[in-house]
């Protein structure tokens, strides 16, 4: 007899998407985080606005939380991990261990969802001279969200308003000696997003953006490049900062400005770098753990990427979010409720075939 | 060699042995830059000049596809497009005060293409009154303005002798002031069909055409003035205001069913800008209007226009669409429609025409702007044009803009083709009818 239990390992938009969808369904769901708090990346790096659309991310998020939290169907272990996973499709026993204490229990579970999701790329690593380490005023995506969510964008090392702010985009993603040869799909827009909230809360804030090329697919174009350019006057330069040195108090950003095909050598106060997705420690360890193939980037390989999204090399397992690779919000969503449906579809599909065996052998 | 490859070999480019440029001796390998090569600062506050200017806003808009240079009829003769506009601006050039500002003709061929709706045509006439109001103004242009708002005309000549052309077209030209009474037709000359010799000769063949027609018409004589647009684009919105409010009086005086003119740039003025001065009336640009007349206009168009009847051969005519009429207005086949009317006239079409037609450089103040371009580009756009009309074998450079035929007859002198004949389609209807 198949579990009617589905395991969803972490409680970040995907997770708790696919959660309160298998409750709606009437699906039992057990959700795990390792994390003591829900959210994922949005609520852990206080997010300011959610990429696109704009609303608070705090917000968005606890509907979400609250929604699966309700449900009678899931139950939610925060700050539990996945320790071991044996079985097959219909009977995997998945043992978990509560973090600190070392309490052990196992769950059997009919199938499985993996949304172990992504971080960000630490922009120590990168092989150009942006000294994030070195440089307070050095910051990533990850920095100007936190600072926007307080509605205090300052230079941090002076706490001031900034005159100048530049945006690098590409970093750590499209890089063969990095590793990372994909393009991290989502920091085109989030940059852009970050950009039009500077501009709104400081307007007196110049803002450039760096890039190699702009990739707003879809809507992000006309809802957000558009607007950020047209309304924000935001200014874009097409070529990419090669390095970072200290000027005065001051930082001069190195490149070339391919369209005047110069170089530039320009002053600013704050530089943040668009770092990009890769796949988080947990998406690395509950890959191993589960037996899950991993693509040459250490995401969770998907063998049929384009018209079955969700499925791993693994039956009954199935992948939602970043875990994946590279995803902006609307295909996470998306993937869970794939996600959710195939990993129910396989409960029953069990289920009828057993029943079905049952009332012939009898 | 295939059309339009017009590549140069190496033994032909010569090099200076010793060269004083500006006191400055810049013999031998000497460096193509002058300026500092580092870029050492964006100064956006020029940009957020133009764009905070009204009509100055979509500058700003532009994304740097470049679709406006591959069309842009002065980066092909010079370094000149909106989108490299767009980003010296963004890199702190000032636009009000760089030469830059006036070598745009607001041909429309950049707007045509362009996805960001980056729109010159508003862009330029905005900054330009700027650069007006602040007395930075190229001294052709300001003597261009001078003369328009002292004399009526840009040529600077008397206001009384407007009409004086008519003395000799050989047919009635009926004053409406003289006439005292309505008419069917109020045909607006034109300043250049008033005073330019060239532009005479083809106000006075449609003189002969209207004539023969049997057009109820009727001339302002002294009471016109220049209809001020080119001046507007160039950035003398002021003197634009005075000289449609005098117009709009003149007009208002007479009645008539239609207003005909002879160029372009007038039809746009009457058609688009007038009209926000209260003076709103029926035009027509006189291609337009011939070609109504088509069914009388055929049968008189007996002598054909080939060299020589005997062999048969055509005669090859190439059509120069005015921006003013084709791309800003849209009108591109009344002009075809009457030259494919004429016997012994073969329409041969240039490479670049219709919604692609080169500029002649006269537009948005380039007529009174030769100099300055000529400084800051490698040649004119007439002489470029010209180029083309004669690689694609022309004998006969058709034009229906008034601006044209003196731009494109110099251009065929000073580019060694003599043999290209310039001619208004006016001009080609009247000979015809001389059979």
């Amino acid at each position: 007899m198949a579990s009617d239990t589905v395991l969803i390992i972490g409680g970040g938009p995907a997770g708790l998407e696919a959660a309160r969808l298998l409750g709606d369904l009437g699906q039992k769901a057990v959700l795990v985080e390792q994390k003591s708090v829900l959210g994922g990346r949005p609520i852990d790096e206080s997010y300011a606005a959610l990429t696109h659309g704009f609303r608070s991310a705090e917000e968005a998020m606890n509907e979400l939380i609250t929604a699966a939290q309700a449900n009678p169907s899931v139950s939610i272990r925060t700050g539990w991990e996945v320790a071991e996973c044996s079985g097959a499709a219909g009977d995997f026993n998945v043992r978990l261990v509560k973090s600190g204490n070392g309490t052990s229990e196992t769950v059997n579970a009919g199938s499985i969802i993996v949304a172990t999701g992504f971080q960000h790329f630490d922009p120590g690593r990168e092989t150009q001279m942006y000294g994030y380490y070195e440089y307070d005023d050095v910051i990533t995506l990850g920095d100007a969200e936190k600072m926007l969510k307080e509605h205090k964008f300052v230079i941090p090392s002076k706490g001031s308003a900034p005159e100048r702010v530049c945006f690098i985009q590409c970093v750590g993603s499209r890089d063969r000696q990095i590793g990372n040869e994909y393009c991290s799909k989502v920091c085109c827009g989030i940059s852009s997003k970050l950009a039009i909230e500077i501009r709104q809360q400081s307007p007196s804030t110049k803002v450039f953006i760096f890039y190699i090329d702009m990739r707003m697919y879809g809507y992000w174009e006309n809802e957000i490049y558009w607007p950020a350019q047209e309304k924000h006057h935001v200014q874009y330069v097409k070529g990419i900062i090669t390095e970072i040195i200290r000027k005065g108090d001051r930082l001069l950003v190195r490149g070339e400005d391919t369209t005047m095909g110069r170089p530039m050598e320009v002053p600013m106060d704050v530089v943040v770098l668009a770092v990009g997705m890769e796949p988080s420690k947990g998406t690395k360890d509950v890959a191993k753990i589960l037996g899950l193939k991993q693509n040459k980037y250490n995401f969770i390989e998907v063998p049929h990427d384009a018209l079955d999204p969700t499925a791993t090399s693994v039956p009954g397992i199935f992948v939602a979010g970043a875990a994946a690779g590279p995803k902006d919000l609307d295909d996470t969503m998306s993937m869970a409720g794939a996600a959710a449906m195939k990993a129910a579809s396989t409960i029953r599909k069990l289920q009828n075939s057993n029943s079905k065996l049952q009332s012939a052998s009898a | 060699m295939a059309v339009g490859l017009d590549k140069v070999r190496p033994e032909n480019i010569h090099e200076e042995k010793s060269l004083i440029l500006e006191g400055m001796d810049i013999s031998g390998h000497w460096n193509r830059m002058f300026d500092p090569r580092v870029l050492t600062d964006y100064s956006v506050e020029n940009l957020e000049k133009v764009a905070a200017l009204p009509g100055g806003e979509s500058l700003m808009w532009c994304y740097g596809c470049a679709k406006c240079t591959g069309v842009c009829p002065v980066d092909i003769v010079g370094d000149y497009s909106p989108r490299k506009i767009h980003r010296k601006t963004q890199a702190g050039m000032d636009l009000f005060t760089s030469p830059d500002l006036w070598l745009c003709t607001t041909c429309m061929n950049c707007l045509r293409v362009c996805p960001k709706e980056v729109n010159m045509i508003h862009i330029m006439p905005a900054v330009r009154e700027q650069a007006v109001l602040n007395g930075e103004v190229p001294p052709e242009l300001q003597k261009a303005f001078e003369d328009t708002a002292k004399h009526g005309n840009p040529l600077g000549q008397p206001q009384r002798k407007r009409a004086d052309w008519a003395k000799s077209a050989g047919v009635p030209v009926p004053i409406l002031k003289d006439l005292k009474r309505p008419v069917d037709v109020l045909w607006y000359v034109g300043s250049y069909p008033s005073y330019h010799p060239r532009g005479m000769d083809a106000a006075r063949a449609a003189a002969r055409i209207f004539n023969a027609l049997g057009i109820d018409f009727g001339i302002l004589g002294a009471e016109e003035k220049d209809d001020g647009d080119s001046q507007r684009l160039a950035g003398e919105k002021g003197l634009f205001e005075m000289l449609a409010e005098q117009n709009i009086a003149a007009f208002s005086k007479y009645e008539f069913n239609r207003m005909v003119v002879t160029g372009p740039h007038e039809f746009n003025a009457f058609k688009h800008e007038y009209p926000k001065y209260g003076g709103d009336f029926t035009v027509l640009h006189y291609t337009r209007f011939l070609v109504e007349h088509l069914d009388t206009l055929k049968p008189m168009l007996k002598k054909p226009l080939n060299p020589s009847t005997s062999s048969g051969r055509s005669l090859k005519v190439t059509f120069h669409d005015p921006c003013y009429l084709g791309r800003h207005n849209g009108e591109y086949d009344a002009p075809r429609e009457l030259l494919r009317t004429i016997p012994g006239v073969e329409l041969v079409e240039m490479g670049r025409c219709r919604e692609n037609g080169y500029c002649c450089g006269g537009g948005g103040g380039g007529m009174w702007l030769d100099s300055h371009t000529k400084d800051h580009t490698q040649m004119r756009l007439s002489e470029r044009r010209v180029r083309e009309a004669a690689e694609y074998g022309a004998e006969v450079l058709a034009v229906c803009c008034p601006f044209e035929v003196s731009r494109f007859e110099d251009a065929a002198k000073s580019t060694g083709n003599d043999k290209l004949l310039v001619r208004d389609i006016l001009e080609l209807l009247d000979e015809s009818m001389k059979g």
